[in-house]
Protein backbone atom coordinates (compact mmCIF):
# COMPACT_ATOMS: atom_id res chain seq x y z
CA UNK A 1 0.00 0.00 0.00
CA UNK A 2 2.36 2.64 -1.27
CA UNK A 3 -0.43 5.13 -1.91
CA UNK A 4 -2.85 4.81 0.98
CA UNK A 5 -5.00 7.69 -0.23
CA UNK A 6 -5.38 6.00 -3.61
CA UNK A 7 -6.30 2.72 -1.96
CA UNK A 8 -8.87 4.33 0.30
CA UNK A 9 -10.25 6.43 -2.57
CA UNK A 10 -10.79 3.38 -4.75
CA UNK A 11 -12.44 1.62 -1.88
CA UNK A 12 -14.75 4.57 -1.28
CA UNK A 13 -15.77 4.74 -4.92
CA UNK A 14 -16.59 1.05 -5.03
CA UNK A 15 -18.99 1.52 -2.12
CA UNK A 16 -21.58 3.07 -4.36
CA UNK A 17 -20.73 1.72 -7.77
CA UNK A 18 -23.85 2.95 -9.49
CA UNK A 19 -23.37 6.51 -8.30
CA UNK A 20 -19.69 6.47 -9.20
CA UNK A 21 -20.50 5.03 -12.61
CA UNK A 22 -23.12 7.71 -13.25
CA UNK A 23 -20.74 10.47 -12.24
CA UNK A 24 -18.07 9.00 -14.52
CA UNK A 25 -20.70 8.73 -17.25
CA UNK A 26 -21.19 12.48 -17.09
CA UNK A 27 -17.50 13.02 -17.71
CA UNK A 28 -17.59 10.37 -20.41
CA UNK A 29 -20.33 12.21 -22.27
CA UNK A 30 -18.49 15.50 -21.91
CA UNK A 31 -15.23 14.05 -23.18
CA UNK A 32 -16.96 12.32 -26.09
CA UNK A 33 -18.75 15.58 -26.93
CA UNK A 34 -15.58 17.67 -26.92
CA UNK A 35 -13.40 15.11 -28.67
CA UNK A 36 -15.87 13.91 -31.29
CA UNK A 37 -17.28 17.34 -32.12
CA UNK A 38 -13.75 18.69 -32.29
CA UNK A 39 -12.61 15.84 -34.50
CA UNK A 40 -15.69 15.98 -36.74
CA UNK A 41 -15.20 19.70 -37.17
CA UNK A 42 -11.57 19.13 -38.00
CA UNK A 43 -12.38 16.32 -40.44
CA UNK A 44 -14.83 18.66 -42.17
CA UNK A 45 -12.25 21.41 -42.34
CA UNK A 46 -9.42 19.17 -43.52
CA UNK A 47 -11.71 17.42 -46.00
CA UNK A 48 -13.00 20.71 -47.39
CA UNK A 49 -9.49 22.06 -47.54
CA UNK A 50 -8.47 19.02 -49.52
CA UNK A 51 -11.44 19.28 -51.89
CA UNK A 52 -10.80 22.98 -52.37
CA UNK A 53 -7.11 22.34 -52.69
CA UNK A 54 -6.71 23.18 -56.36
CA UNK A 55 -8.81 26.29 -56.51
CA UNK A 56 -6.79 27.53 -53.59
CA UNK A 57 -3.55 27.09 -55.48
CA UNK A 58 -4.68 27.91 -59.00
CA UNK A 59 -4.91 31.29 -60.64
CA UNK A 60 -6.95 31.45 -63.84
CA UNK A 61 -6.15 34.30 -66.18
CA UNK A 62 -8.72 34.99 -68.92
CA UNK A 63 -8.92 37.74 -71.53
CA UNK A 64 -10.98 40.72 -70.56
CA UNK A 65 -13.84 40.48 -73.05
CA UNK A 66 -15.35 43.75 -71.80
CA UNK A 67 -12.31 45.60 -73.07
CA UNK A 68 -12.45 43.79 -76.39
CA UNK A 69 -9.81 41.14 -75.73
CA UNK A 70 -10.93 37.75 -77.04
CA UNK A 71 -7.69 35.90 -76.46
CA UNK A 72 -4.42 36.18 -74.62
CA UNK A 73 -1.57 36.58 -77.03
CA UNK A 74 1.92 35.13 -76.78
CA UNK A 75 3.42 38.40 -75.62
CA UNK A 76 0.99 38.56 -72.73
CA UNK A 77 1.72 34.94 -71.83
CA UNK A 78 5.39 35.82 -71.65
CA UNK A 79 4.57 38.80 -69.42
CA UNK A 80 2.53 36.52 -67.20
CA UNK A 81 5.37 34.00 -67.03
CA UNK A 82 7.87 36.70 -66.07
CA UNK A 83 5.58 38.21 -63.47
CA UNK A 84 4.90 34.83 -61.90
CA UNK A 85 8.56 33.77 -61.95
CA UNK A 86 9.44 36.92 -59.99
CA UNK A 87 7.27 35.98 -57.01
CA UNK A 88 6.90 32.20 -56.96
CA UNK A 89 7.79 28.80 -58.35
CA UNK A 90 4.34 28.46 -59.89
CA UNK A 91 3.94 26.87 -63.32
CA UNK A 92 2.22 28.80 -66.10
CA UNK A 93 0.06 26.69 -68.41
CA UNK A 94 -1.57 28.49 -71.37
CA UNK A 95 -4.69 26.77 -72.69
CA UNK A 96 -6.57 27.02 -75.93
CA UNK A 97 -10.19 26.15 -75.42
CA UNK A 98 -12.66 24.92 -77.96
CA UNK A 99 -15.70 22.74 -78.00
CA UNK A 100 -16.49 19.87 -80.30
CA UNK A 101 -17.61 16.35 -80.89
CA UNK A 102 -15.40 13.46 -79.89
CA UNK A 103 -16.06 10.15 -81.51
CA UNK A 104 -14.94 6.58 -81.23
CA UNK A 105 -16.61 3.95 -83.33
CA UNK A 106 -20.32 4.45 -82.96
CA UNK A 107 -20.07 6.50 -79.75
CA UNK A 108 -19.87 10.24 -79.73
CA UNK A 109 -19.75 12.85 -76.97
CA UNK A 110 -19.57 16.60 -76.80
CA UNK A 111 -16.40 17.63 -75.06
CA UNK A 112 -14.27 20.60 -74.18
CA UNK A 113 -11.15 20.60 -76.26
CA UNK A 114 -8.04 22.10 -74.75
CA UNK A 115 -4.95 22.94 -76.61
CA UNK A 116 -2.18 22.54 -74.13
CA UNK A 117 1.56 22.30 -74.44
CA UNK A 118 2.49 20.99 -70.97
CA UNK A 119 -0.39 18.97 -69.46
CA UNK A 120 2.08 17.20 -67.14
CA UNK A 121 2.41 20.46 -65.19
CA UNK A 122 -1.15 20.41 -63.86
CA UNK A 123 -2.56 16.93 -64.47
CA UNK A 124 -1.74 13.35 -63.66
CA UNK A 125 -2.20 10.32 -65.89
CA UNK A 126 -4.07 7.22 -64.79
CA UNK A 127 -3.02 5.35 -67.86
CA UNK A 128 -0.35 6.01 -70.46
CA UNK A 129 2.20 8.78 -70.05
CA UNK A 130 1.76 12.54 -70.12
CA UNK A 131 4.22 14.11 -72.51
CA UNK A 132 6.47 16.87 -71.18
CA UNK A 133 5.87 18.70 -74.43
CA UNK A 134 2.64 17.83 -76.06
CA UNK A 135 3.42 17.39 -79.79
CA UNK A 136 0.95 14.81 -80.88
CA UNK A 137 -1.81 12.52 -79.69
CA UNK A 138 -4.73 13.16 -77.38
CA UNK A 139 -4.93 13.21 -73.62
CA UNK A 140 -8.41 12.21 -72.51
CA UNK A 141 -10.15 13.12 -69.25
CA UNK A 142 -11.39 10.30 -67.03
CA UNK A 143 -15.10 10.98 -67.55
CA UNK A 144 -14.84 11.22 -71.30
CA UNK A 145 -12.67 8.09 -71.44
CA UNK A 146 -15.37 6.21 -69.57
CA UNK A 147 -18.17 7.46 -71.80
CA UNK A 148 -16.34 6.44 -74.96
CA UNK A 149 -14.62 3.40 -73.41
CA UNK A 150 -11.27 4.82 -74.40
CA UNK A 151 -7.90 3.42 -73.34
CA UNK A 152 -4.39 4.58 -74.01
CA UNK A 153 -3.41 3.44 -77.47
CA UNK A 154 -6.92 3.72 -78.93
CA UNK A 155 -7.69 6.08 -81.74
CA UNK A 156 -10.18 8.86 -81.23
CA UNK A 157 -11.74 11.30 -83.63
CA UNK A 158 -11.79 14.91 -82.48
CA UNK A 159 -13.65 17.34 -84.70
CA UNK A 160 -13.12 15.05 -87.62
CA UNK A 161 -9.42 14.46 -87.14
CA UNK A 162 -8.10 11.20 -85.75
CA UNK A 163 -5.65 11.21 -82.85
CA UNK A 164 -4.02 8.43 -80.92
CA UNK A 165 -4.78 8.47 -77.18
CA UNK A 166 -1.46 8.87 -75.36
CA UNK A 167 -2.85 9.12 -71.82
CA UNK A 168 -6.03 8.97 -69.80
CA UNK A 169 -6.12 11.36 -66.82
CA UNK A 170 -6.81 10.57 -63.20
CA UNK A 171 -10.33 11.62 -62.30
CA UNK A 172 -10.17 15.04 -60.64
CA UNK A 173 -12.40 15.03 -57.57
CA UNK A 174 -11.54 18.47 -56.35
CA UNK A 175 -13.26 21.54 -57.58
CA UNK A 176 -11.27 23.37 -60.23
CA UNK A 177 -12.21 25.95 -62.79
CA UNK A 178 -10.33 23.97 -65.43
CA UNK A 179 -12.00 20.59 -65.12
CA UNK A 180 -10.37 18.00 -67.38
CA UNK A 181 -12.78 15.12 -66.69
CA UNK A 182 -14.94 15.63 -69.75
CA UNK A 183 -12.26 17.16 -71.89
CA UNK A 184 -9.78 16.05 -74.44
CA UNK A 185 -6.39 17.70 -74.70
CA UNK A 186 -4.60 18.13 -77.93
CA UNK A 187 -1.35 19.82 -78.83
CA UNK A 188 -1.69 23.57 -79.13
CA UNK A 189 -1.31 23.48 -82.89
CA UNK A 190 -4.21 21.09 -83.28
CA UNK A 191 -6.65 23.56 -81.78
CA UNK A 192 -7.46 26.42 -84.02
CA UNK A 193 -7.28 30.10 -83.31
CA UNK A 194 -4.72 32.67 -82.23
CA UNK A 195 -3.65 33.11 -78.67
CA UNK A 196 -5.14 31.43 -75.68
CA UNK A 197 -8.54 31.46 -74.03
CA UNK A 198 -7.05 31.03 -70.57
CA UNK A 199 -3.79 30.77 -68.72
CA UNK A 200 -3.61 28.58 -65.62
CA UNK A 201 -1.04 29.45 -63.01
CA UNK A 202 -0.49 26.43 -60.82
CA UNK A 203 1.17 27.27 -57.47
CA UNK A 204 2.18 24.99 -54.61
CA UNK A 205 0.50 26.95 -51.86
CA UNK A 206 -2.35 29.38 -51.37
CA UNK A 207 -0.09 32.32 -50.50
CA UNK A 208 2.03 31.66 -53.60
CA UNK A 209 -1.14 31.72 -55.71
CA UNK A 210 -2.22 34.98 -54.11
CA UNK A 211 1.19 36.53 -54.78
CA UNK A 212 1.22 35.27 -58.37
CA UNK A 213 -2.25 36.71 -58.99
CA UNK A 214 -1.19 40.07 -57.63
CA UNK A 215 1.98 40.02 -59.74
CA UNK A 216 0.06 39.18 -62.92
CA UNK A 217 -2.48 41.85 -62.17
CA UNK A 218 0.26 44.41 -61.67
CA UNK A 219 2.32 43.44 -64.70
CA UNK A 220 -0.32 42.75 -67.33
CA UNK A 221 -3.09 45.12 -66.32
CA UNK A 222 -0.67 47.94 -65.69
CA UNK A 223 -2.01 50.33 -68.32
CA UNK A 224 -5.03 48.51 -69.62
CA UNK A 225 -7.32 45.87 -68.19
CA UNK A 226 -6.28 43.20 -70.65
CA UNK A 227 -7.01 40.16 -68.53
CA UNK A 228 -9.25 39.02 -65.72
CA UNK A 229 -7.38 37.37 -62.91
CA UNK A 230 -9.42 34.83 -61.02
CA UNK A 231 -7.96 33.37 -57.87
CA UNK A 232 -9.69 31.71 -54.98
CA UNK A 233 -6.95 31.41 -52.40
CA UNK A 234 -8.42 34.28 -50.42
CA UNK A 235 -11.84 32.64 -50.62
CA UNK A 236 -10.24 29.40 -49.44
CA UNK A 237 -8.73 31.30 -46.52
CA UNK A 238 -12.17 32.53 -45.61
CA UNK A 239 -13.58 29.04 -45.89
CA UNK A 240 -10.79 27.80 -43.62
CA UNK A 241 -11.64 30.53 -41.19
CA UNK A 242 -15.27 29.50 -41.26
CA UNK A 243 -14.38 25.93 -40.49
CA UNK A 244 -12.12 26.84 -37.60
CA UNK A 245 -14.99 28.94 -36.28
CA UNK A 246 -17.28 25.94 -36.69
CA UNK A 247 -14.79 23.72 -34.87
CA UNK A 248 -14.58 26.23 -32.06
CA UNK A 249 -18.35 26.35 -31.83
CA UNK A 250 -18.64 22.56 -31.73
CA UNK A 251 -15.91 22.28 -29.11
CA UNK A 252 -17.72 24.97 -27.14
CA UNK A 253 -20.87 22.84 -27.17
CA UNK A 254 -18.79 19.93 -25.91
CA UNK A 255 -17.32 22.20 -23.26
CA UNK A 256 -20.79 22.98 -21.95
CA UNK A 257 -21.55 19.30 -21.50
CA UNK A 258 -18.22 18.83 -19.75
CA UNK A 259 -19.09 21.71 -17.45
CA UNK A 260 -22.38 20.02 -16.62
CA UNK A 261 -20.45 16.82 -15.95
CA UNK A 262 -18.20 18.76 -13.59
CA UNK A 263 -21.23 19.99 -11.68
CA UNK A 264 -22.46 16.42 -11.39
CA UNK A 265 -19.08 15.31 -10.03
CA UNK A 266 -19.22 18.18 -7.56
CA UNK A 267 -22.68 17.07 -6.52
CA UNK A 268 -21.69 13.42 -6.17
CA UNK A 269 -18.57 14.20 -4.18
CA UNK A 270 -20.48 16.59 -1.97
CA UNK A 271 -23.17 14.01 -1.33
CA UNK A 272 -20.69 11.30 -0.62
CA UNK A 273 -18.68 13.45 1.78
CA UNK A 274 -21.84 14.52 3.58
CA UNK A 275 -22.84 10.87 3.90
CA UNK A 276 -19.41 9.98 5.18
CA UNK A 277 -19.26 12.92 7.53
CA UNK A 278 -19.01 10.86 10.71
CA UNK A 279 -16.60 8.46 9.12
CA UNK A 280 -14.34 11.31 8.08
CA UNK A 281 -14.72 12.66 11.62
CA UNK A 282 -13.53 9.31 12.97
CA UNK A 283 -10.57 9.31 10.61
CA UNK A 284 -9.66 12.81 11.74
CA UNK A 285 -10.08 11.77 15.39
CA UNK A 286 -7.76 8.78 15.03
CA UNK A 287 -5.11 11.05 13.61
CA UNK A 288 -5.58 11.13 9.85
CA UNK A 289 -4.38 14.55 8.72
CA UNK A 290 -6.44 17.11 6.85
CA UNK A 291 -4.06 16.76 3.91
CA UNK A 292 -4.70 13.01 3.72
CA UNK A 293 -8.48 13.51 3.75
CA UNK A 294 -8.17 16.21 1.09
CA UNK A 295 -5.92 14.01 -1.03
CA UNK A 296 -8.22 11.01 -0.73
CA UNK A 297 -11.29 12.91 -1.88
CA UNK A 298 -9.42 14.61 -4.70
CA UNK A 299 -8.15 11.23 -5.84
CA UNK A 300 -11.72 9.93 -5.75
CA UNK A 301 -12.78 12.76 -8.03
CA UNK A 302 -9.74 12.26 -10.25
CA UNK A 303 -10.44 8.52 -10.54
CA UNK A 304 -14.01 9.25 -11.62
CA UNK A 305 -12.60 11.67 -14.17
CA UNK A 306 -9.92 9.25 -15.37
CA UNK A 307 -12.45 6.47 -15.75
CA UNK A 308 -14.95 8.66 -17.59
CA UNK A 309 -12.31 10.30 -19.75
CA UNK A 310 -10.60 7.01 -20.68
CA UNK A 311 -13.87 5.36 -21.69
CA UNK A 312 -14.85 8.62 -23.41
CA UNK A 313 -11.68 8.53 -25.50
CA UNK A 314 -12.39 4.91 -26.40
CA UNK A 315 -15.97 5.74 -27.39
CA UNK A 316 -14.74 8.67 -29.48
CA UNK A 317 -12.23 6.47 -31.27
CA UNK A 318 -15.07 4.03 -31.99
CA UNK A 319 -17.29 6.86 -33.29
CA UNK A 320 -14.54 8.20 -35.53
CA UNK A 321 -13.86 4.69 -36.82
CA UNK A 322 -17.58 4.34 -37.59
CA UNK A 323 -17.47 7.71 -39.37
CA UNK A 324 -14.51 6.51 -41.41
CA UNK A 325 -16.24 3.25 -42.34
CA UNK A 326 -19.62 4.81 -43.09
CA UNK A 327 -18.53 7.84 -45.12
CA UNK A 328 -16.06 8.42 -47.93
CA UNK A 329 -13.73 10.30 -45.56
CA UNK A 330 -10.16 9.38 -46.36
CA UNK A 331 -7.91 7.66 -43.84
CA UNK A 332 -5.31 10.41 -43.74
CA UNK A 333 -8.04 12.92 -42.88
CA UNK A 334 -9.17 10.71 -39.97
CA UNK A 335 -5.57 10.28 -38.80
CA UNK A 336 -4.83 14.01 -39.02
CA UNK A 337 -2.61 14.95 -36.03
CA UNK A 338 -5.05 17.67 -34.98
CA UNK A 339 -7.60 14.92 -34.21
CA UNK A 340 -5.12 13.40 -31.75
CA UNK A 341 -4.74 16.80 -30.15
CA UNK A 342 -8.53 17.02 -29.70
CA UNK A 343 -8.57 13.54 -28.18
CA UNK A 344 -5.77 14.30 -25.73
CA UNK A 345 -7.18 17.72 -24.86
CA UNK A 346 -10.65 16.27 -24.19
CA UNK A 347 -9.10 13.61 -21.96
CA UNK A 348 -7.05 16.17 -20.05
CA UNK A 349 -10.03 18.52 -19.67
CA UNK A 350 -12.20 15.64 -18.42
CA UNK A 351 -9.73 14.80 -15.67
CA UNK A 352 -9.09 18.44 -14.88
CA UNK A 353 -12.78 19.27 -14.59
CA UNK A 354 -13.24 16.32 -12.22
CA UNK A 355 -10.36 17.33 -9.98
CA UNK A 356 -11.50 20.94 -9.89
CA UNK A 357 -15.01 19.77 -9.03
CA UNK A 358 -13.58 17.67 -6.23
CA UNK A 359 -11.75 20.62 -4.69
CA UNK A 360 -14.63 22.15 -2.78
CA UNK A 361 -16.05 18.90 -1.34
CA UNK A 362 -12.52 17.80 -0.43
CA UNK A 363 -11.72 21.08 1.25
CA UNK A 364 -15.04 21.08 3.08
CA UNK A 365 -14.60 17.53 4.35
CA UNK A 366 -10.98 18.01 5.34
CA UNK A 367 -11.48 21.20 7.28
CA UNK A 368 -14.56 20.27 9.25
CA UNK A 369 -13.80 19.98 12.95
CA UNK A 370 -13.89 16.31 13.95
CA UNK A 371 -15.94 17.23 17.04
CA UNK A 372 -18.71 18.60 14.82
CA UNK A 373 -18.49 15.74 12.35
CA UNK A 374 -18.72 13.12 15.10
CA UNK A 375 -21.72 14.78 16.65
CA UNK A 376 -23.34 14.16 13.28
CA UNK B 1 4.49 12.35 35.47
CA UNK B 2 0.78 12.28 34.76
CA UNK B 3 -0.35 10.86 31.42
CA UNK B 4 -2.91 13.65 31.20
CA UNK B 5 -2.87 16.87 33.15
CA UNK B 6 -5.59 19.53 33.02
CA UNK B 7 -4.96 22.83 34.87
CA UNK B 8 -7.66 25.43 35.28
CA UNK B 9 -9.32 24.43 32.07
CA UNK B 10 -12.27 26.54 30.98
CA UNK B 11 -14.29 26.09 27.81
CA UNK B 12 -17.07 28.37 26.71
CA UNK B 13 -19.44 28.02 23.79
CA UNK B 14 -21.39 30.73 22.08
CA UNK B 15 -25.02 29.90 22.77
CA UNK B 16 -28.20 31.61 21.66
CA UNK B 17 -28.51 33.44 24.95
CA UNK B 18 -24.87 34.42 25.38
CA UNK B 19 -21.82 32.30 26.16
CA UNK B 20 -22.37 28.96 27.87
CA UNK B 21 -19.62 27.75 30.18
CA UNK B 22 -19.23 24.03 29.48
CA UNK B 23 -16.18 23.58 31.71
CA UNK B 24 -15.27 25.97 34.45
CA UNK B 25 -11.75 25.94 35.84
CA UNK B 26 -11.37 22.17 35.86
CA UNK B 27 -8.12 20.62 37.02
CA UNK B 28 -7.51 16.90 36.87
CA UNK B 29 -4.65 14.38 36.50
CA UNK B 30 -4.77 10.93 34.99
CA UNK B 31 -1.82 8.72 35.92
CA UNK B 32 -0.33 6.14 33.53
CA UNK B 33 -2.32 2.91 33.71
CA UNK B 34 -5.15 4.54 35.61
CA UNK B 35 -8.82 3.95 34.71
CA UNK B 36 -10.79 7.12 35.42
CA UNK B 37 -14.55 7.30 35.05
CA UNK B 38 -16.02 10.75 34.46
CA UNK B 39 -19.66 10.87 35.50
CA UNK B 40 -22.30 13.51 35.47
CA UNK B 41 -25.67 14.35 34.08
CA UNK B 42 -26.21 15.50 30.49
CA UNK B 43 -24.82 18.96 29.92
CA UNK B 44 -22.35 18.67 32.79
CA UNK B 45 -19.39 19.09 30.44
CA UNK B 46 -18.30 15.44 30.21
CA UNK B 47 -18.03 15.39 26.43
CA UNK B 48 -16.27 18.73 26.39
CA UNK B 49 -13.74 17.34 28.86
CA UNK B 50 -13.19 14.29 26.67
CA UNK B 51 -12.75 16.41 23.56
CA UNK B 52 -10.14 18.54 25.33
CA UNK B 53 -8.18 15.55 26.58
CA UNK B 54 -8.51 13.93 23.18
CA UNK B 55 -7.11 17.04 21.45
CA UNK B 56 -10.26 17.39 19.39
CA UNK B 57 -10.82 20.77 21.00
CA UNK B 58 -8.77 23.43 22.74
CA UNK B 59 -9.66 25.22 26.00
CA UNK B 60 -10.32 28.96 26.23
CA UNK B 61 -8.29 29.11 29.41
CA UNK B 62 -5.96 26.79 31.28
CA UNK B 63 -3.52 24.22 29.98
CA UNK B 64 -3.67 20.64 28.77
CA UNK B 65 -0.54 18.50 29.11
CA UNK B 66 -0.07 15.01 27.75
CA UNK B 67 2.92 13.21 29.27
CA UNK B 68 4.20 16.59 30.42
CA UNK B 69 4.01 18.18 27.01
CA UNK B 70 1.89 21.31 26.78
CA UNK B 71 -0.53 20.67 23.91
CA UNK B 72 -2.88 23.56 24.67
CA UNK B 73 -2.03 25.79 21.75
CA UNK B 74 -0.97 23.36 19.06
CA UNK B 75 -2.03 24.03 15.50
CA UNK B 76 -4.54 21.76 13.77
CA UNK B 77 -1.98 19.60 12.01
CA UNK B 78 0.35 19.19 14.97
CA UNK B 79 -2.68 18.44 17.13
CA UNK B 80 -3.71 15.73 14.65
CA UNK B 81 -0.25 14.19 14.80
CA UNK B 82 -0.15 14.16 18.62
CA UNK B 83 -3.65 12.69 18.62
CA UNK B 84 -2.57 9.90 16.30
CA UNK B 85 0.48 9.05 18.38
CA UNK B 86 -0.92 9.33 21.89
CA UNK B 87 -4.71 9.09 21.97
CA UNK B 88 -7.15 6.30 21.14
CA UNK B 89 -10.91 6.79 20.88
CA UNK B 90 -13.81 4.50 21.70
CA UNK B 91 -17.24 5.91 20.82
CA UNK B 92 -20.70 5.13 22.08
CA UNK B 93 -21.95 4.06 18.65
CA UNK B 94 -18.66 2.44 17.67
CA UNK B 95 -18.13 4.48 14.49
CA UNK B 96 -16.68 1.60 12.56
CA UNK B 97 -16.42 2.02 8.79
CA UNK B 98 -19.23 -0.18 7.50
CA UNK B 99 -17.55 -1.36 4.30
CA UNK B 100 -14.31 -2.44 5.93
CA UNK B 101 -13.68 -5.75 7.69
CA UNK B 102 -12.94 -5.85 11.40
CA UNK B 103 -9.25 -6.17 10.63
CA UNK B 104 -9.25 -3.27 8.17
CA UNK B 105 -11.14 -1.10 10.64
CA UNK B 106 -8.37 -1.65 13.15
CA UNK B 107 -5.69 -0.99 10.51
CA UNK B 108 -7.28 2.30 9.36
CA UNK B 109 -5.49 4.67 11.79
CA UNK B 110 -2.13 3.36 10.54
CA UNK B 111 -2.96 3.30 6.84
CA UNK B 112 -2.15 6.90 6.06
CA UNK B 113 1.18 6.66 7.87
CA UNK B 114 2.27 4.51 4.95
CA UNK B 115 2.98 1.46 7.09
CA UNK B 116 -0.28 -0.35 7.82
CA UNK B 117 0.06 -2.44 10.97
CA UNK B 118 -1.90 -5.48 9.86
CA UNK B 119 -0.13 -7.91 12.16
CA UNK B 120 -0.51 -5.72 15.18
CA UNK B 121 -4.16 -5.22 14.29
CA UNK B 122 -4.70 -8.97 14.07
CA UNK B 123 -2.94 -9.44 17.43
CA UNK B 124 -5.13 -6.81 19.04
CA UNK B 125 -8.30 -8.41 17.69
CA UNK B 126 -7.05 -11.73 18.99
CA UNK B 127 -6.52 -10.10 22.36
CA UNK B 128 -10.09 -8.76 22.56
CA UNK B 129 -11.38 -12.22 21.64
CA UNK B 130 -12.17 -11.61 17.98
CA UNK B 131 -9.38 -13.68 16.43
CA UNK B 132 -11.99 -15.61 14.45
CA UNK B 133 -13.81 -12.51 13.22
CA UNK B 134 -11.05 -10.68 11.33
CA UNK B 135 -12.79 -10.66 7.98
CA UNK B 136 -16.29 -9.92 9.26
CA UNK B 137 -17.80 -6.57 8.36
CA UNK B 138 -19.41 -4.51 11.14
CA UNK B 139 -22.95 -5.55 10.21
CA UNK B 140 -21.94 -9.16 10.79
CA UNK B 141 -20.83 -8.36 14.34
CA UNK B 142 -22.83 -7.85 17.52
CA UNK B 143 -22.74 -4.57 19.42
CA UNK B 144 -20.26 -5.90 21.95
CA UNK B 145 -18.04 -7.28 19.21
CA UNK B 146 -18.14 -3.96 17.41
CA UNK B 147 -17.08 -2.15 20.54
CA UNK B 148 -14.22 -4.59 21.02
CA UNK B 149 -13.12 -3.91 17.42
CA UNK B 150 -13.24 -0.23 18.35
CA UNK B 151 -11.04 -0.88 21.38
CA UNK B 152 -8.54 -2.71 19.19
CA UNK B 153 -8.63 0.24 16.78
CA UNK B 154 -8.02 2.66 19.65
CA UNK B 155 -4.91 0.70 20.63
CA UNK B 156 -3.34 0.14 17.23
CA UNK B 157 -1.13 3.23 17.36
CA UNK B 158 0.10 2.40 20.90
CA UNK B 159 -1.55 5.39 22.58
CA UNK B 160 -0.81 6.67 26.08
CA UNK B 161 -4.46 7.24 26.83
CA UNK B 162 -7.69 5.67 25.57
CA UNK B 163 -10.75 7.92 25.71
CA UNK B 164 -14.11 6.19 25.84
CA UNK B 165 -17.35 8.10 25.32
CA UNK B 166 -20.21 6.08 26.85
CA UNK B 167 -18.49 2.85 25.81
CA UNK B 168 -21.35 0.74 27.19
CA UNK B 169 -24.13 3.13 26.18
CA UNK B 170 -25.46 0.94 23.39
CA UNK B 171 -24.74 -2.41 24.99
CA UNK B 172 -26.66 -4.68 27.34
CA UNK B 173 -25.31 -5.26 30.80
CA UNK B 174 -23.33 -8.46 30.17
CA UNK B 175 -21.85 -7.27 26.90
CA UNK B 176 -21.01 -3.97 28.55
CA UNK B 177 -19.19 -5.79 31.31
CA UNK B 178 -17.16 -7.71 28.74
CA UNK B 179 -16.15 -4.46 27.02
CA UNK B 180 -15.23 -2.91 30.35
CA UNK B 181 -13.03 -5.91 31.12
CA UNK B 182 -11.19 -5.27 27.87
CA UNK B 183 -10.78 -1.62 28.75
CA UNK B 184 -9.47 -2.56 32.17
CA UNK B 185 -7.04 -4.99 30.55
CA UNK B 186 -5.69 -2.08 28.51
CA UNK B 187 -4.47 -0.37 31.66
CA UNK B 188 -2.23 -3.33 32.46
CA UNK B 189 0.16 -2.09 29.81
CA UNK B 190 0.36 1.34 31.41
CA UNK B 191 -2.21 2.89 29.10
CA UNK B 192 -4.61 5.24 30.87
CA UNK B 193 -8.33 5.01 30.25
CA UNK B 194 -10.73 7.91 30.64
CA UNK B 195 -14.36 6.84 30.25
CA UNK B 196 -17.19 9.35 30.18
CA UNK B 197 -20.44 7.71 31.23
CA UNK B 198 -23.86 7.72 32.80
CA UNK B 199 -23.46 4.08 33.64
CA UNK B 200 -22.60 3.33 37.29
CA UNK B 201 -21.27 -0.08 36.17
CA UNK B 202 -18.43 1.71 34.39
CA UNK B 203 -17.56 3.49 37.61
CA UNK B 204 -17.38 0.06 39.26
CA UNK B 205 -14.55 -0.94 36.92
CA UNK B 206 -12.70 2.38 37.30
CA UNK B 207 -9.88 3.10 39.70
CA UNK B 208 -11.35 6.50 40.38
CA UNK B 209 -14.47 8.44 39.51
CA UNK B 210 -14.57 12.14 38.76
CA UNK B 211 -18.00 13.74 39.00
CA UNK B 212 -18.92 16.79 37.00
CA UNK B 213 -21.89 19.06 37.41
CA UNK B 214 -22.44 22.26 35.39
CA UNK B 215 -18.85 22.20 34.24
CA UNK B 216 -17.35 21.93 37.68
CA UNK B 217 -15.71 18.95 39.39
CA UNK B 218 -17.74 18.06 42.50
Amino acid sequence: MRLPALFVARRNLSRNRLRSALAALGILVGVVAIASLGIFGNVLAVGADDALGDIGTQVIVTPNADAGFETIDDRTVTEIERAVADVSEATVVPLRTDGGLVRRGGNAAAATIYGIENPAAIYEAREGRLPERHRQGAVVGAGLAETLELRAGDNVEVDGETHRVVAVLEPVETFTPVSPDDAVMLPEGAVGGDGYEQVVVEADTGPEATASAAAVEAAVNDREERVDVFELSTVVDEIDEFFSLLSGFLVGLGGISLFVAGVSILNVMLMSTVERRREIGVLRAVGVSRADILRTILIEAALLGLLGAAVGVAVTVALVTALYLATPVELWVVLHPMNGVYLLAAFAFGVLVSVVSGLYPAWKAATERPVDALRG
Amino acid sequence: MAAVELRGVTRRYEGGAGPVVALDDVSMDVEPGEFVAVMGPSGSGKSTLLNLVGLLDAPDEGTVRIEGRDVTDLGVDERTRVRRDTVGFVFQDFHLIPTLSALENVVVPTVFGGDPARERAADLLERVGLGDRLEHTPDELSGGQKQRVAIARALVNRPRVVLADEPTGNLDRDTGARVLEELTAVTDDGVSVVAVTHDPVVAGFADRTVRLRDGVVV
